[in-house]
């Protein structure tokens, strides 16, 4: 068979599958008769309604130099890491606004830091590539900055994000510019499985964001530029499991849900979406009307759940910070008016584990932690 | 006095320190003011021609002689007895708040011994007024107890008793007491405005607030927060504002302390010049809050950060502002003068230094290139002697005479840094000043400096001490950072190692260089396997081609089916199954399985099908240009013991191997070809480090998702090959595209990115050595975009001069022209600004030390647009200067 007969054939499959895709679009819309709000409106549920003092600030993190680019919260022991244009990680202690740890970064260029499970190590990516570990009990050289334990490098593009595996220390999950996922040995820096990539099902742009599910730590969601994402088990690498459509712009944050069955989703198209795990269906866009012109809509950045999953903590490039109200898609709090709120776009946030804080870094350098001001039942 | 001491008793019997846990009481607390309200004298009483007009203050130590019978006869006694129930309350506080109790019992341990012949009875009571501040602050923290109510009482009772004293001592009676109060009075008039400045925004009730501010007399030193402690308690002050906060208080007021110990509404500020000493010192308190590791930071920060430097402008040497880097030098050479704004001379000469108008100060290291020329009035002499150009001054002269220099007739001396000295405008030394050991005693004795043995560096060691100043004090600057970013192929990766090259003394280092072999090894076998692709292309069209002659020719014999098949590029079953793993193992990209494996590769290399298909290399469009280099050495470069070379690290395709981005920092060396005029400019010039960001375009992602990060670049120098126009590209979904258009679309994506709206662009159009070679051939026309180009062909387009010079443009530098004003014009029409053009060839260092010249030139215009003027430069190429 010649070369020219099986691009001819190549070209054909594809066509083929777009269509059947576009098929399948038409049928899910078919079967999507109502979504979460409807709903929950139809069962005559109301928006929970919060007061501006509900939820304050209550620490301001200042220490960077530079653009805060991504913060993770240990599991306990309300620590925050956090990564800067600077080129530092700091590791703050959340309840005394102190630095505990200041890291200087070989490459400044850096996108995302996570903290491991037990709380001993960092980790980050960025755009050299590799996703560096730092242990933070290991001792300080000459310079005082903390050694790099490990670095782990395959990628093909910058790393995007990166995350452990919950009840694993030594996994790790990173994505990438270059389209895959990685599940890593961190002790011993090998790739275990590569997701995406050469294989059909992959990603076909870059990979911006992955969470891993709480619950089974096998399964793991990704976001990417090609505007999808898609699920994965990480015991299968040759394919997803799932592909969810729907947005119509690049992916940059998903979240796993925290009941381990949904996860939503934030993307350039200015919305979050909420996605059925099983059934592959989007069960509720959550979306605000922009008034002016098209072209200046936020992005959304970053997004967090409550451990209850009522609420919807979301980001956006405007220096905005919504809260929804997951059951009935309504914006019931935004951060960005309050008068001590960030003077620029939010580019990360993260709940804490016991779901008392949230905290919130910007591109004004600052991070900012805000929890329940009100007396308040357990929403 | 009986109510009152009953009610002082029952407060006793109370316990102040646990709080009330049991049952509801069935009766009322009893919480009466016994005090008749009338009897009880205000605040308010106070005269309104009293110096102090809107701050009621009461000042502290009431002066015990004239107090108790004065005013207030109807208590008499209660004052006497009133002290020792009341201190039992403040043990008992005491015992329960261990940082600020000790403290408050000293402050009435000073009260007693500051003044020897007070009765004992008044000391206990200003002790007893220091504890109602406690009890009041407890009031205040620990929700409001009930307990506390018999302490509200008895502040009432030590006011009243303070204000009758006042009242007492302007009268008149003693003077000696009167003087005492005066003082007293001024000092807490300082005092209680002060914290009364810090403490307002903090005031809530109207009652707290007297009760502090008549506090605040007595509680000097006191934390500026929690209004605790005395002056010796350890406390942490604000550089900034001089605020004291105890140690319970520093870290809420202090938060992280990103600039060092400032309040948080100090951040930003610059630091009081007086706690410039304390910058980088941490305290005890601090210490005991913090682990080591975070004091080590927070020193760290408070001394580098910049709010906190001394600015260089503020300190003025012989009438010059410093600038940084002079900034620098001072406080790096070995004897560093005492730094603080203001206006200073310096002799260059000799080293002294002085503040203007004044004598030497110290001596400091000599020979520093700081400040301007110095004036014969610096020091403001009058005695008509000169030392280097500087009029001295009588004490500065009676030194002289002490050591024994002739000094008739106002002579002028040049003293060196030694202390050798000689007459001016003469060349013998006439003698040494510092020679005589009496000279060591004599100088303190003047108060005039005498030199330290450091201070005599040879002037060599000046030139590294200047060379490690420029090198550490930058650190804290910004660099000037320029982005390298071009599509795949145009040329980054070479100019950015070219420039390594330029600038660095060491260009690659060990690790990097194994990368680079990494990546060399990588793409042989890459090109090996375009190769092995190609040969079996060229083998299936040669069969084809032997099928065809096969049936022109059908004479029927099929002689050895087997023979007829092997045409010139079939390779061995060995090879064959050698290549198919190669396909392999390069897809998954684990290529460490295969090396070294050279006698395969070298049996691959010669045989001959693959050298068949080498010849027709030119036809096998994927493989790059550079190839060749590397595949006529595919054998040595297979081996495990392979070295590259600088020229195969220029040739080698890309920077890492994981297309990560690439950062080098360097300085621009002088021109040699300055030679020896080198202007103070270009001096500077070296001092300034670079920064050279290379970002692979594969790595920038769809939507270039991730260029705000770069916002503080300086410029962006984007990266075309000329030759890209009749090159194709074709992406994964398998669309073809002109590797020029789709520079094109990278450039217009890159230009209007919201990051770089205020960024100079400077456009590099490389291979121009290819272009030359291809020009030729191809017409540029082939690129849509270009297919208005028509050269004005000249009528004698082979005329050379005899040394073979073209005469006017070439067809290669027209159409780099051309294409310059294609790119200029594009980039106007996005964002109306200028783009700047140069040509470069990777390969050639030359001219990429001109370009990136070129760029650092346009950075410096910036500087100066900035600052006002205009420069004109023998580079910027018009568009004007094309026609077409």
């Amino acid at each position: 068979m010649s070369v020219a007969e099986l691009k001819e054939r190549h070209i054909a499959a594809t066509a083929t599958v777009n269509s059947l895709r576009e098929r399948l679009k038409q049928r899910r819309q078919l079967l999507l008769d109502t979504d979460v709000a409807a709903y929950a409106k139809s069962q005559g549920r109301s928006a929970i309604s919060f007061s501006t003092t509900d939820l304050i600030c209550c620490r301001t993190l200042q220490g960077h130099t530079g653009k805060v680019y991504s913060l993770d919260w240990t599991p306990e022991r309300n620590r925050i890491v956090s990564a800067s244009q600077d080129g530092r990680l700091i590791v703050w202690n959340a309840l005394t606004s102190q630095k505990t740890h200041a890291i200087k970064l070989q490459c400044p260029w850096v996108m995302t830091c996570a903290f491991a499970p037990n709380g001993q190590s960092v980790a980050c990516g960025g755009l050299d590539s590799a996703c560096s570990i730092f242990n933070l009990n290991s001792q300080v050289d000459r310079d005082g900055n903390i050694p790099v334990s490990r670095i782990l490098t395959g990628h093909k593009g910058y790393v995007y994000s990166c995350q452990y595996v919950p009840d694993q220390e030594t996994r790790l999950i990173t994505s990438s510019g270059d389209q895959t996922c990685v599940l890593w040995d961190v002790t011993t820096g090998q790739r275990i499985s590569v997701f995406g990539g050469e294989f059909p099902s992959g990603h076909t742009a870059d990979v911006l964001s992955v969470s891993i599910n709480s619950s089974n730590s096998n399964m793991f969601v990704s976001g990417s530029c090609d505007m999808t994402a898609r699920l994965w088990d990480t015991r299968i690498a040759s394919r997803a499991v799932g592909t969810y459509h729907g947005h119509q712009g690049d992916v940059n944050t998903v979240k796993f849900f925290p009941d381990g069955q949904r996860f939503g989703t934030g993307s350039d198209d200015s919305t979050c979406r909420l996605y059925d795990m099983r059934t592959g269906h989007q069960l509720q866009v959550y979306s605000q009307q922009h008034e002016g012109d098209d072209n200046d809509v936020p992005i959304v950045t970053s997004i967090a759940f409550s451990i209850s999953g009522r609420l919807l903590f979301a980001g956006y490039s405007s220096g905005d910070c919504y809260v929804w109200d997951t059951l009935m898609a309504e914006v019931v709090l935004n951060l960005g008016t309050f008068q001590n709120s960030h003077e620029a776009r939010i580019s990360c946030l993260g709940l804490s584990s016991d779901g008392s804080a949230l905290c919130t870094g910007s591109w004004d350098k600052n991070l900012k932690i805000w929890a329940f001001g009100g007396h308040r039942k357990v929403i | 006095m009986n109510r009152l001491l009953t009610v002082v008793e029952e407060a006793a019997d109370y316990s102040f320190a646990v709080e009330y846990n049991g049952p509801p009481l069935p009766y009322e607390i009893p919480r009466a003011v016994p005090i008749d309200v009338n009897r009880i004298p205000l605040a308010a009483v106070a005269p309104p021609s009293a110096v102090l007009s809107d701050l009621p203050v009461v000042h502290p130590l009431p002066s015990p002689s004239t107090f108790p019978f004065k005013k207030r006869p109807p208590l008499p006694a209660p004052t006497l007895i009133l002290p020792v129930p009341a201190a039992s309350p403040t043990s008992v506080i005491e015992n329960h708040d261990d940082m600020d109790g000790p403290d408050a019992d000293v402050s009435g341990a000073l009260g007693s011994s500051g003044f020897p012949d007070i009765s004992t009875e008044l000391s206990e009571v200003v002790e007893s007024s220091g504890a109602v501040g406690f009890s009041d602050d407890l009031g205040y923290d620990a929700t409001s107890s009930n307990e506390m109510v018999p302490n509200r009482l008895s502040t009432d009772s030590a006011l009243s008793s303070e204000l009758s004293f006042r009242s007492s001592a302007s009268g008149g009676e003693d003077e000696a007491v009167a003087t005492q109060a005066k003082r007293a009075l001024l000092v807490t008039f300082r005092e209680s405005g002060q914290s009364g400045d810090s403490m307002s925004p903090a005031i809530g009730l109207p009652l707290r607030t007297r009760s502090e501010e008549l506090e605040m007399p007595i509680k000097r030193g006191a934390c500026y927060r929690c209004l605790k402690g005395s002056r010796f308690t350890e406390k942490e002050s604000c550089l900034a504002c001089d605020a004291k906060y105890c140690s319970g208080c520093v870290l809420r007021v202090m938060g992280s302390m990103p600039e060092g110990r400032k309040c948080v509404s100090c951040i930003g500020f610059p630091i009081l010049e007086s706690n410039r000493e304390r910058l980088g010192k941490s305290s005890r308190v601090l210490k005991r809050l913090l682990s080591s590791r975070e004091v080590q930071l927070v020193m760290k920060a408070e001394k580098d950060c910049e709010t906190n430097q001394l600015r260089p402008e503020d300190v003025c040497v012989n009438g010059k502002k410093l600038t940084l880097e002079e900034m620098a030098l001072l406080k790096s050479c070995s004897c560093p003068p005492k730094l603080k704004p203001g206006l200073y001379w310096y002799d260059k000469v000799s080293g002294y230094w002085g503040k203007e108008g004044h004598k030497p100060d110290r001596i400091i290291t000599p020979h520093l290139n700081v400040g301007g020329t110095l004036m014969p009035n610096a020091s403001n002499g009058n005695t008509g002697i000169l030392i280097n150009g500087r009029e001295i001054t009588k004490i500065e002269l009676q030194m002289l005479k002490w050591a024994g220099v002739h000094c008739a007739g106002s002579p002028h001396f040049w003293l060196n840094a030694d202390g050798t000295y000689l007459e001016e405008g003469q060349k013998n030394i006439k003698g040494q000043i510092w020679g005589k050991p009496i000279m060591k005693l004599l100088c303190p004795v003047l108060s005039l400096p005498f030199p330290s043995k450091a201070a005599n560096p040879s002037g060599e060691e000046v030139n590294k001490l200047f060379d490690r100043a420029g090198s550490e004090c930058f650190d804290v600057k910004a660099l000037q950072k320029l982005l390298l970013v071009g599509h795949h192929g145009s040329g980054t990766s070479t100019i950015f190692k070219q420039a390594k090259f330029l600038y660095r003394s060491v260009p690659f280092t060990e690790d990097e260089r194994q990368d680079i072999k990494l990546m060399i090894q990588t793409s042989i076998y890459n090109y090996l396997l375009i190769l092995l692709e190609g040969r079996e292309w060229f083998e299936e069209e040669s069969l084809n081609e032997q099928r065809e002659n096969q049936q022109l020719d059908s004479s029927g014999d099929v002689i050895s089916d087997k023979q007829k098949k092997a045409t010139e590029f079939s390779i061995s079953p060995q090879l064959k199954a050698f290549s198919d793993c190669l396909l392999k193992v390069v897809a998954s990209g684990k290529l460490e399985d295969i090396f070294p494996n050279t006698p395969l590769v070298e049996e691959l290399w010669n045989d001959s099908a693959i050298q068949a298909t080498y010849m027709r290399l030119n036809e096998l469009q994927l493989l790059p240009s550079i190839a060749s280099y590397f595949l006529k050495r595919v054998v040595d470069i297979s081996r495990f013991e392979y070295v590259p070379s600088d020229i195969d690290i220029l040739y080698a395709d890309g920077v890492t191997s994981s297309d990560a981005l690439a950062y080098t920092e360097f300085h621009f060396p002088p021109l040699s070809c300055a030679g020896s005029s080198i202007d103070d400019d270009d001096q500077q010039e070296t001092l300034f480090r670079y920064q050279l960001i290379r970002v692979h375009s594969k790595g920038l992602g769809e939507n270039c998702k991730w260029l705000d990060m770069f916002d503080e670049v300086q410029i962006v120098v984007f990266c075309v090959a000329m030759t890209d126009y009749d090159e194709y590209h074709e992406d994964s979904n398998g669309v073809v595209m002109n590797k020029m258009m789709e520079s094109r679309r990278l450039f217009e994506c890159i230009a209007s990115h919201p990051t770089f709206e205020q960024k100079d662009f400077l456009l590099i159009l490389s291979k121009f050595d290819l272009l030359e070679q291809k020009i030729d051939m191809s017409p540029l026309t082939s690129c849509e975009w270009f297919d208005d180009y028509s050269p004005v062909v000249s009528r004698h387009p082979q005329s050379k001069t005899s040394r073979g010079v073209p005469i006017g443009a070439t067809k290669a530098q027209q159409a780099f022209h051309y294409i310059a004003v294609k790119f200029k014009r594009l980039f106007f029409s996005m964002t109306g600004r200028k783009l700047y053009v140069v040509q470069a060839n990777g390969l050639n260092s030359d001219s990429v030390n001109a370009a990136l010249r070129y760029a650092r030139e346009i950075t410096k215009w910036e500087e100066d647009r900035l600052v006002g003027g205009t420069v004109d430069s023998m580079y910027s190429i018009e568009p004007s200067s094309f026609s077409h």
